[in-house]
């Protein structure tokens, strides 16, 4: 059996990964690609430590609706983006930025 | 499998016995599908038809609300939700909100002029008011997560739904952006605390118990993963950059709902996750994983501080307020310290001042914004000897804001720092008594800003003196609510008793 350790270090990494990509990507869809590997990591951990509570369950659960949540997040994300695209030409949040002090 | 049916009947059970208590979230829930129904077939029939359905949605909920308002202690949905004298002044606090924005988006020109119509504006706010509701009750992770989504997702949309030219969509995008990240980095922290203590019931004692038996640093960490996450709802200090990018470019109703309700519902969920740290013998909260006195203590500062002091060199009266709303935060956040009754009530009276103030102060900037397109602080001179009804009643909230003596802002002030003395009294940090001092320094400091507008309305001449009809539905919204603020300092009773 694969210990748990494992699965908190793969976990980890690709919070890390996803954490990354959220700041140094110029695009805002590869922004939320990032996004996705965050939530992935945290839904991977759920699974895994609901596996020592198997009763309630808690973990799996969570874990349904974290992706449930994931995907209605990106759908409001990318009809937001696409309007940006219509008036900026352009998906780059630094080229975007007329809100300034 | 089989060792779990005889929960089955139980839990069906309690279910079922939990749902009368959460009346006015169903009542939510048919007003969301009817408003849906209606708008789509209907709309160009009636087009008030949504407006008068959510109206009469937060009335009945209002209604069915105060019900509870003696309630004690109810867990409810085996514990995943509990219902509380405290969640209930939440919920109705929320709904005057809610009432509040959809009076100012049925007369805001830019919402009806708009193609769209406010129909699915109306179906959203009725979304994320149900999630503020859950918000106020969770003491679940799962619920704690799911309802701060949904109050998130609704928002984004919110902010964009117009998305009327650049700054509108820039801001929807920036939004998103940044709350998902913000959310992203919650639910991992959630997943860690939850692989900690093997529970996700915050008031739960295995909860508490599970992070002492863990090194402090990794709960520690997975703590503030979780605070951060309510830190963006809050737009507390190091987590505040969004907040005056999209309170400028949002449509102005939307920037008076968002800079209110999500707040105090951000406030609803830190109570309810904070109390399991709170130390009976010390009267405040624990030490043994995370200084949580020490991180609220610096944080209150720093909001204080920066929203204080940046809102001096603001231009834009909606930036203006978006760092006067950082700086409110960081005031609210002082009353927390104290952790019993005296306390919250001291918050609740607070943010119910707070949430009359800033709506009628959006709503008089929004009046002067769509009749005479004015946008800036500099722009307004001498506007205040043609328009003076509106002025006074907009000098009245400002006054209010700032908390000076007579104003209802100043028992509201006075209150939390009464609350923030006694904690400080209790255990002596010099931390709270610096705090203390900054929060009655930047009161003085906020004075220079607010009163900035009426200095320039009526100390001030204009070249060009504009004037324009005050019979207008928001002018007597306006108008109302300063008259509100007065009768509340005159009878700060009337409100007490309920809370």
């Amino acid at each position: 059996m694969i210990p748990v350790a494992h699965f908190m270090f793969i976990s980890a990494s690709l919070f890390c990964i996803g954490l990354y990509a959220v700041l140094t990507r110029r695009n805002t869809i590869q922004i939320l690609i990032g996004i996705e590997f965050m939530i992935n990591a945290a839904v991977l951990n759920f699974v895994a430590f609901g596996k020592y509570d198997k009763i309630s369950g808690g973990g799996q659960m969570f874990a349904l609706f974290a992706i449930v949540l994931a995907a209605a997040g990106v759908a409001v994300a990318l009809a937001i983006i696409l309007n940006v695209y219509r008036y900026f030409k352009s998906i780059d949040p630094t080229k975007t930025d007329t809100l300034k002090n | 499998m089989d060792d779990l049916i005889p929960y089955i009947p139980l839990s069906i059970r309690d279910s079922l016995s939990s749902l009368p208590f959460l009346s006015a979230e169903l009542c939510l829930i048919m007003g969301f599908i009817i408003v849906i129904i209606a708008d789509l077939f209907f709309s160009k029939r009636f087009p008030q038809l949504s407006f008068i359905i959510v109206f009469i949605t937060l009335i009945v909920q209002i209604y069915l609300n105060a019900g509870f308002l003696k309630i004690d202690n109810t867990p409810l949905f085996g514990g995943m939700i509990i219902l509380n004298h405290l969640s209930v002044l939440f919920k109705l606090l929320f709904s005057l909100t809610s009432i509040l924005f959809v009076l100012f988006v049925r007369f805001n020109k830019a919402f009806q002029n708009h193609d769209k119509g406010f129909g699915d504006m109306f179906a959203i706010l009725l979304a994320v008011h149900l999630g503020l509701n859950i918000m106020a009750m969770s003491v679940n992770l799962l619920m704690v997560y799911l309802s701060l989504e949904m109050v998130s997702l609704g928002s984004y949309l919110m902010v964009g739904y117009l998305s009327a030219g650049k700054r509108q969509t820039e801001a929807a995008m920036k939004y998103a952006l940044f709350g998902a990240v913000c959310s992203a980095i919650m639910l991992y922290g959630i997943s860690l605390l939850y692989g900690f203590t093997g529970t996700l019931f915050v008031n739960d004692p295995s909860f508490i118990s599970g992070l002492k038996s863990i090194p402090p640093i990794s709960s520690g960490l997975a703590l503030l993963m979780v605070f951060i996450g309510i830190g963006f709802k809050l737009s507390l200090v190091p987590l505040h950059f969004w907040s005056p990018d999209v309170y400028e470019g949002a449509p102005t109703p939307v920037t008076a709902f968002l800079s209110t309700a999500p707040k105090i519902a951000g406030f609803a969920i830190l109570i309810n996750f904070l109390k399991i740290f709170y130390d009976q013998r010390s009267d405040g909260l624990s030490t043994s994983i995370l200084d949580w006195s020490f991180i609220l203590a610096c944080l209150a500062i720093l909001s204080m501080l920066l929203g204080n002091f940046v809102a001096i060199w603001q231009n834009n009266i909606k930036r203006m307020l978006a760092y006067s709303s950082i700086a409110h935060t960081g005031f609210m956040l002082m009353a927390l310290f104290i952790f019993s009754a005296g306390g919250f009530k001291a918050i609740i009276f607070y943010m119910t001042i707070y949430v009359i103030m800033n709506m009628a102060a959006f709503i008089m900037i929004d009046e002067i914004e769509e009749k005479t397109g004015m946008q800036y602080i500099d722009e307004l001179k001498g506007f205040g000897k043609q328009n003076s009804i509106l002025m006074i009643s907009l000098l009245i909230v400002l006054l209010s804001l700032t908390g000076l003596p007579p104003t209802v802002g100043f028992t509201a002030k006075f209150l939390v720092f009464s609350s923030a003395l006694q904690a400080y009294n209790s255990s002596g940090a010099t931390l709270l008594l610096i705090m203390i001092i900054i929060a009655s320094i930047s009161t003085v400091v906020s004075l220079f800003y607010y009163l900035k507008i009426p200095m320039n309305a009526f100390l001030r001449d204009s070249s060009n003196p504009v004037q324009f009809s005050i019979h207008s539905p928001k002018v007597y919204l306006g108008v109302f609510l300063a008259f509100l603020l007065l009768l509340l300092t005159i009878f700060p009773s009337l409100l007490e008793q309920i809370i």
